[in-house]
């Protein structure tokens, strides 16, 4: 009994409270710009249009208009918003359901007028804290763009420079084209001597050699070689040139000790010719001596051929890979050409991040391998901004299907790092990339409210 | 939260390679079918109609309280020992055993609530045929045959239902292996017990394969004690419709199961799992519920054992014709429905409910097991869940979140990532660094979490927890004697002996805030892998000879999941000193666990199908008492399409237990990732749940109460109406809204059955009025929640939707007075502090009803006490006329006119702000 009394007492103070402060319950919630349509009056016509109602019911914790429009500082309304002045911080609207919930929304409190909760006005110091962190932004961002200023200088001359190189390359490609086709025409030539003194030599060789041989062996002219006359003439070549002994003399003699011609036409012969370690002594090479010129003259055009081959593939190749650098978008001033050829870390728990811009994103465990996040895929910011996000795609395949990819996003910082990484879903990684260059010289903040 | 394979991947390559190679669906080959599971593939090949069991009729006993008879096998002369209990409330115990087992067969415990009391049975007559019982006043009696044994539950003359008519009553006793020396003691001992001459004089029983060891895959159960299983049938005369024993993938209405598998129940982590069959899922009710247009019973089997249930009907091959047909024709046969129950071992112990009505069984099945727990609130809201949140900063995100797009939400989620190394009570130092900071953002915001504990416990020798349960030898034991080890999240781990009451102290005690560090008053407990999963164990459960004290796990499987969750929840109350009520969610589950909290369906996928299903699954459970029942919102496994998502979002917001979950391996999908359209519709599911809080609360009251399913099957409000029997896509909750959720791709509309002739139904939205006994089209767009309220019924709703809902707790009533054609309407209203056990004694419950064109609020608890500050801020009247002026009476006796506004196109009558409170005696009179 007791309890109830009291109770109903608290009721009636409360009550009585409300109706005795009518006059600022109808400015609950309300900005200084709507404050016309909530001019004492009668009846209340809903902003909507959709209905009128006696002035009373304004702010009378009964929802009478759809727009929600009657009840601006109570929680009557689904659709309803309220309006924290946060006189000192920043004006804004909260949904009509925060009004009374006992949670502190409003910085000024506003919103908790009738609730347990016991909110303070922290609309100064918010506000305080949020010119300082505004004051702190600005610095960045002036110093971001002074920063970005010296980028896109430095970006331009980069792209001349780059633009030079290739130039540079492109000359010395076609210096090399011509001296290649300089090569190619001496090396053609070449082989044609070649081919014809062959020609000529096999004819001779493939008649006389044999015999020629066999008389040069033949010291005594006798038409027989023997044992002696081998160990003479031949030599067996390992490292350096040994002598033959009696018995290898004999073991090339076929086991006899005298050898005629045709005889040596059928055996030793054959073993001069195929078996390279047994040689006539002095006369190693008993070539023509124009055909070992040729010969040499050819090998030489073919090696330095396949160097200049070499060299303009080379350059090809840096030409392309330069070209295609070149091809991506670097942004209208080239800001972004200087994170190119560059590789920025982060270490987050167990991992270590790997981003070099326009290239690719890696991972890196203390324990593991390096995984590939992505690699350089496209511009994917807004298209206000298509330069506020990176998107690196098709990196190491995922456990379940498809590939990890990384989207990077870019914002204003007077240092060029990596600030964070997140995995929200498997596989889908999120970097936050600090740099001046993403600064934006139409950054504005919303100015902090003090009037009123 | 996932099954094994896959979170293991990266620990176990092996395994990989078979999910990999495998399509999307259940690998089956890793579970057994009746024929692999050796006593099941025994009793199955009985033959009906050869019982060899025999009631000894001179050894009855029949005192006041249960009547005692000796049954004999005549083929092998073992004895069992009969019991039937007559047990208040309109129930019959009969339980079976061995007359002298080897050792004692396993009984289970702690499921019932308490002994159940009796009633006097009286015997009317007796001959050597047999002895008829009388049950009570009514006329029904039991009819005891002696050969062979059989009992008849009978109503004046028709039979209820009969035990062993078909003869496949069968008691695997326990025996000595022939292989093996018998104590030469023991058999003199025997020989010299006249009780135990069986034993001497049975007939040879051969040895069967599987009865002393059986092997399925590479696991061996050395199964130590030999076959023991028990086996009974039930028949159900003129019953068509049976319903229960979950959890199946399957239909509501079960199936018969002569060509296939019998359904089976073994608590089992099912990797994908596949819908409509048979398997064993996570949990396991062994109740089944028995309908038909006159009558509705209940069986409930309690035994913890692997289960499996066989299910036959001499109508089930009948076509609607031929049944006709049989009706036309007057054939004298009348349906029938047969039910086999196998169990592995244990004793039979079986409770048969007799109704008649379908809230009758409900009340009888709660009297024996409890009823579903008064959950706070909150646990009422909607969930945000995901595998996994990744850190303080992340949940941080997702809470701001819901603010920006003004979506409310009560609890948000962390599975296993947020623990120091999956070892459950710690917390990753990096990413959880700051748990209770974390806690406490969510507190000011009144919002609450929930953080995973896992019965599976990391062997590591620097983790309190495994030291202090390994020091106290609180592990269960492997079949030698050491603690048994398995794999799970953590690789090698422990399970504790749940089934330990000192054991479940123990770890209860580890809730306490000091103990559990982090944690805060609003964290609450999810309880996943349960059943238990074991990674490398047979079934990827626990080996079956595994020791708990003196049994085996065979006896107590099922039981384990719901002793882990008895022992969190009691961890939870006892943490702020028994006041504050208790969230926990689990996965696996067996009868009785209803008391503990809130169970879910496991890993689905996101496909319609599995959307579709959410709702048989959680009508079955329902039916035998857990009432609290969701399934993860969107699908667990795989992508949802934004279409299936937004479907499932409105799904889910009308089933009792709300959350959004999904695996670790998909996108991200918070509400509002799929553009503003999508999020605007999320937006409004949620929303429309938070208004319906007050009436979900108090179905929830409800079922704390009697034990009622709040989302039941149409039939169980309209039992005579055989047009309901088999609705599964649609659903009441409670009494009042009938809910048909739009779960097919692409639907442009949906045929809802509105049930009750001479009945209403008002469309929830716009208001419109339709007439019961009919399938109504009702063309849906994306925004479509087809939602209808009875006419003659009251809801209140507040609509002021807020962040959460203790956010909500003060604010005002809209009260929904819905007409029926004789122009009147009952509802409650029940208002308590939300979250702690004071409300057994503060409270505010009232009866809201309209006749004679007066609504008037009464108090149904006047020696309750609770204030609120709530108060109707509007009255809406449906199918009403329009009145001349409205007066409200309060209880001090003044009388005021209340503004109101009628529309006459649609017959709704709204009242302007009457504001009276909503604790108050009031009248409101329209005239």
């Amino acid at each position: 009994m007791k309890l109830l009394f009291s109770c109903s007492l608290l009721l009636f103070i409360t009550a009585a409270c409300l109706c005795g402060s009518a006059a600022t319950r109808k400015l609950r919630g309300i900005s200084s710009s709507y404050k016309r349509f909530y001019r004492e009056r009668r009846s209340f016509l809903c902003i909507d249009g959709s209905r009128v109602i006696p002035f009373e019911q304004v702010n009378d914790d009964y929802c009478d208009c759809e727009d929600g429009s009657d009840e601006p500082g109570t929680s009557a309304c689904p659709r309803g918003r309220f309006y924290c002045t946060n006189l000192g911080f920043r004006p804004h609207y909260i949904p009509s359901s925060r009004v009374n919930d006992g949670i502190c929304d409003c910085c000024d409190a506003s919103d908790e007028y009738n609730s347990h909760a016991r909110c303070q006005n922290s609309c100064w110091n918010l506000g305080q804290r949020e010119r300082a962190y505004v004051e702190g932004q600005m610095r960045t961002l002036d110093e971001g763009l002074q920063l970005k200023q010296q980028l896109i200088e430095e970006g331009v001359l980069l792209w001349r420079e780059k633009q030079a190189q290739l130039r540079e390359l492109q000359q010395v490609a076609e210096d090399l084209q011509i001296k290649l086709e300089e090569h190619r025409r001496r090396k053609q030539e070449v082989e044609q001597t070649l081919k014809a003194l062959e020609a000529g030599d096999t004819r001779v060789r493939g008649k006389n050699s044999s015999e020629s041989t066999f008389r040069l062996l033949d010291s005594n002219k006798d038409g027989s070689l023997s044992v002696e006359e081998l160990q003479e003439k031949l030599v067996l070549v390992q490292e350096e040139e040994l002598l033959l002994s009696e018995e290898e003399a004999v073991a090339l003699m076929g086991g006899g000790r005298q050898m005629d011609l045709p005889m040596f036409q059928h055996s030793l012969w054959d073993v001069l010719n195929t078996e390279n370690r047994v040689k006539i002594r002095g006369i190693v090479d008993a070539e023509d001596p124009h055909l070992k010129a040729a010969d040499t003259a050819a090998e030489r055009e073919a090696s330095s051929l396949k160097k200049v081959e070499e060299a303009y593939d080379t350059i090809n190749m840096e030409i392309s890979d330069l070209r295609k650098k070149l091809t991506i978008d670097y942004g209208p001033d080239w800001e972004f050409l200087f994170l190119n050829s560059q590789c920025y870390q982060l270490n987050v728990y167990e991992y270590t991040y790997n981003l070099c811009p326009f290239n690719q994103v890696t991972q890196k465990s203390t324990a593991g391998s390096e995984v590939s996040l992505g690699r350089w895929g496209m511009w994917a910011g807004t298209p206000k901004n298509p330069y506020s996000q990176m998107v690196y795609e098709n990196g190491e395949p995922c456990w379940q299907g498809g590939s990890r990819s990384t989207t990077v996003t870019l914002t204003c910082g007077t240092e060029t790092a990596l600030c964070g990484v997140k995995e929200p879903s498997k596989c889908q990684y999120i970097i936050d990339f600090q740099t001046p260059v993403a600064c934006q010289p139409v950054l504005k903040q919303r100015g902090i409210h003090s009037e009123l | 939260m996932a099954t094994f394979t896959e979170r293991m991947a990266p620990v176990l390559v092996l395994w990989l390679a078979v999910f990999l190679s495998g399509t999307w669906a259940v690998d089956k080959g890793n579970f057994k079918t009746c024929d692999q599971s050796s006593f099941c593939k025994r009793q199955r090949a009985l033959k009906p109609g050869e019982s060899p069991y025999r009631a000894l009729l001179e050894t009855m006993e029949l005192t006041n309280t249960r009547l005692t008879l000796q049954l004999i096998n005549d083929n092998n002369k073992v004895r069992l020992l009969l019991e039937l209990y007559r047990l208040q409330g309109n129930m019959t115990r009969v339980k079976i055993n061995e007359l002298k087992p080897l050792k004692p067969r396993y009984e289970v415990p702690d499921v019932l609530i308490r002994e159940p009391p009796t009633e006097p049975l009286s015997l009317l007559s007796q001959d050597e045929n047999g002895v008829v019982l009388s049950l009570g006043a009514e006329s029904q009696r039991v009819i005891l045959s002696a050969r062979p044994f059989r009992l008849d539950i009978m109503e004046g003359r028709d039979v209820v239902m009969s035990l062993n008519s078909r003869g496949l009553l069968a008691f695997e006793h326990l025996r000595m292996r022939k292989d093996t020396q018998a104590d030469p003691e023991a058999e003199k001992k025997e020989e010299a017990d006249p009780a135990a001459q069986p034993e001497a004089a049975k007939e040879e029983e051969k040895d069967e394969d599987g009865m002393w060891e059986e092997t399925f895959k590479s696991h061996t159960d050395s199964k130590p004690n030999g076959p023991s299983a028990v086996s009974l049938d039930f028949s159900l005369p003129g019953v068509e419709h049976v319903y229960g024993i979950p959890e199946h993938a399957d239909t509501l209405r079960l199936k018969t199961t002569e060509n296939g598998d019998p359904y089976r129940l073994y608590n089992l982590d099912v990797f994908q799992y596949e819908l409509y069959n048979p398997m064993a899922l996570y949990g396991a009710v062994p109740v089944m519920l028995a309908h038909n247009a006159q009558r509705t019973t209940g069986v409930f089997w309690l035994n913890a054992a692997e289960t499996w249930v066989d299910i036959s009907s001499n109508t089930a091959g009948k076509t609607v014709f031929g049944k006709m047909l049989d009706y036309v024709q007057g054939s004298n046969e009348t349906p029938q429905t047969d039910v086999r129950w196998i169990s592995e071992s244990g004793i039979i112990d079986v409770f048969i409910m007799l109704g008649p009505t379908p809230k009758d069984v409900f009340s009888q099945y709660a009297s024996l097991t409890g009823t579903q727990a008064f959950p706070p609130l909150a646990a009422v809201g909607y969930h945000q869940c995901r595998w996994n949140y990744n850190d303080q900063e992340d949940v941080a995100a997702v809470d701001a979140g819901f603010d920006e797009h003004d979506i409310p939400y009560d609890y948000i989620w962390l599975d296993i990532e947020h623990t120091d190394g999956k070892r459950y009570f710690t917390w990753d130092p990096h990413k959880f660094a700051t748990p209770k900071e974390m806690l406490q953002g969510l507190s000011d915001k009144k919002r609450k979490m929930v953080a995973i504990v896992d019965p599976h416990i990391k062997v590591d020798s620097n983790y309190k927890i495994h030291n202090e349960i390994r020091s106290r030898s609180f592990y269960i034991k492997n079949k030698d004697g050491g603690d048994y080890e398995g794999w799970c999240w953590p690789g090698s781990a422990g399970y504790p002996d749940f089934t330990r009451a000192d054991m479940r102290d123990w770890w209860a005690s580890m809730f306490a805030y000091n103990q559990y560090e982090g944690s805060m008053e609003n964290l609450d407990t999810w309880n996943d892998m349960n059943e238990p999963s074991v990674f490398n164990g047979p079934e990827v459960t626990m080996h079956k000879d595994a020791m708990h004290g003196a049994w085996e796990h065979r006896d107590v499987h099922n039981l384990y999941g719901f002793y882990v969750q008895m022992a969190t929840a009691e961890g939870l109350i006892q943490r702020s000193g028994g006041v504050e009520r208790p969230f926990v969610l689990t996965r696996a589950f067996f009868a009785g666990s209803q008391r503990y909290g809130a169970v879910w369906t496991g890993d689905n996928a996101a496909e319609w199908e599995h959307l579709k299903i959410s709702i048989p699954m959680c009508l079955s459970l329902g039916l035998v008492g857990i009432s609290f029942c969701g399934a993860d919102v969107g699908g667990f496994f795989k992508s949802p399409n934004t279409e299936l998502l937004v479907r499932w979002y409105q799904t889910g917001a009308y089933q009792p237990f709300f959350r959004a979950h999904a695996h670790l391996d998909t996108p991200r999908r918070e509400p509002w990732l799929f553009g503003p359209e999508n999020t605007a519709l999320i937006r409004e599911a949620v929303r429309q749940r938070y208004t319906l809080l007050p009436y979900w609360y108090l179905q929830f009251y409800h079922a704390h109460r009697t034990g009622e399913p709040i989302m039941r099957p149409l039939w169980v409000e309209y039992p005579e109406d055989p047009a309901t029997f088999a609705l599964e896509d649609e659903f009441l909750i409670g009494r009042d809204l009938l809910v048909h959720p739009v779960t097919e791709e692409g639907a442009r509309g949906v045929t809802a059955y509105l049930p009750g002739k001479d009945q209403v139904w008002f469309d929830v939205h716009t208001f419109q009025k339709h007439n019961g006994a009919q399938n109504l089209y009702i063309p849906v767009t994306m925004s479509s929640i087809p939602v209808f309220q009875r006419g003659g019924s009251i809801i209140p709703r507040k609509i002021r939707v807020r962040r959460s809902s203790s956010c909500m707790m003060q604010d005002p009533y809209t009260l929904y007075v819905a007409l029926n054609l004789q122009r009147t309407a009952e509802g409650e209203l029940y208002i308590d502090d939300g979250h702690t056990f004071n409300y057994e004694k503060e409270f505010i419950h009232r009866r809201l009803s309209f006749a004679n064109n007066v609504l008037s609020s009464v108090n149904l608890a006047p020696e309750a006490q609770f204030s609120t500050g709530s108060w109707i801020e509007r009255i809406v009247i449906l199918g009403a006329s329009k009145p001349s002026k409205v007066l409200l009476k309060t209880d001090d006796g003044q009388e005021s006119q209340v503004e109101f506004d009628f529309d006459a196109s649609m017959s709704v009558l709204t009242l302007r702000k009457p504001g009276m409170n909503a604790g108050a005696d009031w009248n409101v009179m329209l005239q």
